[in-house]
């Protein structure tokens, strides 16, 4: 069996790594780390805006216009979060080239606007602020990376116009500039050229059905939900940071689920997606962390006999109703356990088909689209990610349930052998 | 004044393990500086450490980081899990002062 392990952890190690280290995922990550404090702004405003019970309370016209006072505030922000993430990409990966950092995060938005449609209903001057959101995020991507590498090529070449010394350091700087910028967004422009002679008429168009819709339509499948909840706690298992490996992968797809959701909920329509980033960050991590191990630590409050888990209940229980949840994964310990292993992977699983049946159903309603911080305690995060209704919070603690009926005859024989170990040793 | 850096994927747990790292400073009167960051802002935080410990659950930054430590010359290691799990201040405070030099 240890060998088994071994050989496991020397095959996982390296993907990680390999995952972690790739110079665009650790720039995607980033960037959506840019965009998450404007995101989470724009959140908190759409659930403001959709207090439960005021739509009962305020006249309709008074209901609207206190909707459309706060309206703004996520229009500017969550709606169009693409385009923060694409600064962040452009910012990172530069910055990441050693390259002046804020030149790459303006040229890949100056690329991103470029592909894009400039007219909506034949109005002209205007950009759409659906593309900047979701229906914009894999375009926007795949431009700040190859903007970003462009513009590193050309500065590397070393084509810039050289002041003569004497000239203040940022004068000379913003010339520098002058020429890698022109020529990268001038590829950008013949792109955009080339493609309005084709049957998909913008780039956008052309990523938007070659790409993000297959993609988004695989992602928001149940089976690759599985696939990517199961493949979050292996790494755990072996005690690397699951999501932040699978999750460099899977963000663009859940928060372009995620964004539709909203744009949904604003129009107030029925909700297109279940599996959002929501569904993921409330529904499985909100539980007290990854492999939802709140129900773990009640557990060890209900039938915990040795001192090692009533210890490793009371120094994990107060960070796990925020769900941070290492104390719990390398104390208990779950990393390595052959034992744990079988909860520690049905748990997840059961529980995604159940938040998936229950959302599908109608039973509870869809995630609407709000991020809410992974760091919200269970019960108040499913409140919140499904528009303020108190079924999300049910649904949360009919997980926490399950979640404990199945952990409870492991954690029960696990309990016993520490107990039995502790008796012998006195 | 010792300087020591831990660094996760958002300086959460880690920060769990420095408020119990500083108890043990404290107690044992030894002047340091502990702090937690996220994994993307530790290249820059590392410049002013003396020593950069990285959550066992990252290990996988480590030669990563390592490329930077060795430009600001300072040691790096990963947390053990043992006493990360068991969020035991006084073992990773030892480890860290041991890799300082003390």
């Amino acid at each position: 069996m240890n060998k088994f392990m071994n050989f496991l952890e020397n095959m996982l190690l390296p993907i990680a790594d390999k995952l972690n280290n790739n110079r665009y995922l650790t720039a995607l990550r980033d960037g959506f780390m840019v965009a998450l404090p404007l995101i989470i702004f724009g959140s908190i405003f759409v659930v403001i805006a959709n207090f439960p019970f005021l739509d009962r309370l305020l006249s309709e016209d008074a209901y609207a216009a206190y909707q459309n006072a706060l309206g703004p505030a996520s229009a500017a922000t969550l709606s169009i979060m693409g385009l923060y993430v694409i600064v962040g990409i452009g910012y990172k990966l530069t910055q990441h080239y050693g390259g002046e950092a804020i030149y790459g995060g303006v040229v890949a938005v100056a690329a991103f606007l470029i592909l894009n449609p400039q007219e909506l209903d034949d109005v002209t001057g205007v950009i759409p602020t659906a593309i900047l959101g979701a229906q914009g995020m894999f375009l926007g991507i795949f431009t700040a990376f190859i903007a970003a590498e462009l513009y590193r090529f050309f500065v590397n070449k070393n084509w810039t116009i050289k002041m003569p010394s004497g000239v203040p350091d940022s004068v000379s700087r913003s010339f520098s500039a002058l020429i890698p910028i022109t020529l990268t967004l001038s590829i950008f422009l013949v792109i955009r050229i080339i493609f309005s002679f084709t049957s998909f008429e913008t780039v956008q168009n052309f990523i938007y059905t070659i790409i993000q819709q297959p993609l988004t339509a695989l992602g928001s499948s149940l089976p690759a939900t599985i696939l990517a909840v199961l493949l979050g706690q292996i790494f755990w298992f072996f005690g690397l940071h699951g999501q932040i490996i699978v999750n460099s992968v899977f963000d663009p797809i859940w928060y372009a689920l995620n964004d539709e959701n909203l744009q949904a909920f604003q129009a107030g329509t029925e909700l297109p997606n279940v599996i959002t980033k929501q569904f993921i960050d409330t529904f499985l991590v909100g539980m007290g962390g990854t492999g939802m191990t709140l129900a773990v630590v009640l557990l060890i409050f209900l039938i915990g006999k040795s001192r090692q888990t009533k210890e490793l209940g009371k120094l994990g229980g107060p960070a796990g109703i925020f769900n941070v949840n290492e104390p719990i994964i390398f104390g208990l310990p779950i990393i390595m356990n052959p034992l744990i292993l079988i909860p520690w992977l049905l748990a997840p699983v059961v529980v995604t088909i159940v938040t998936y049946f229950s959302m599908a159903t109608g039973l509870v309603p869809k995630p609407a689209g709000i991020i809410v911080p992974w760091t919200t305690p269970i019960g108040i995060s499913g409140f919140l990610a499904t528009g303020n209704s108190w079924r999300g919070a049910v649904l949360q603690i009919v997980n926490l349930l399950i979640v404990m009926a199945i952990w409870w005859p492991f954690l029960k024989i696990m309990d016993k052998n520490y107990y039995e170990n502790e008796k012998a040793k006195k | 004044m010792k300087r020591i850096l831990l660094a996760c994927s958002s300086g959460m747990s880690t920060s769990l393990l420095v408020s119990k790292m500083k108890e043990v400073a404290k107690a044992r009167g030894i002047e340091a500086e502990i702090w937690a960051v996220a994994q993307d802002k530790a290249p820059t935080e590392m410049e002013r450490a003396d020593v950069l410990l990285i959550g066992p659950q990252m290990r996988f930054l480590k030669k990563k980081f390592a490329t930077v430590a060795e430009k600001v010359g300072i040691p790096i290691d990963v947390i053990d899990p043992i006493a990360y799990g068991r969020v035991d201040g006084e073992a990773v405070l030892n480890k860290a002062l041991e890799l300082i030099g003390e």
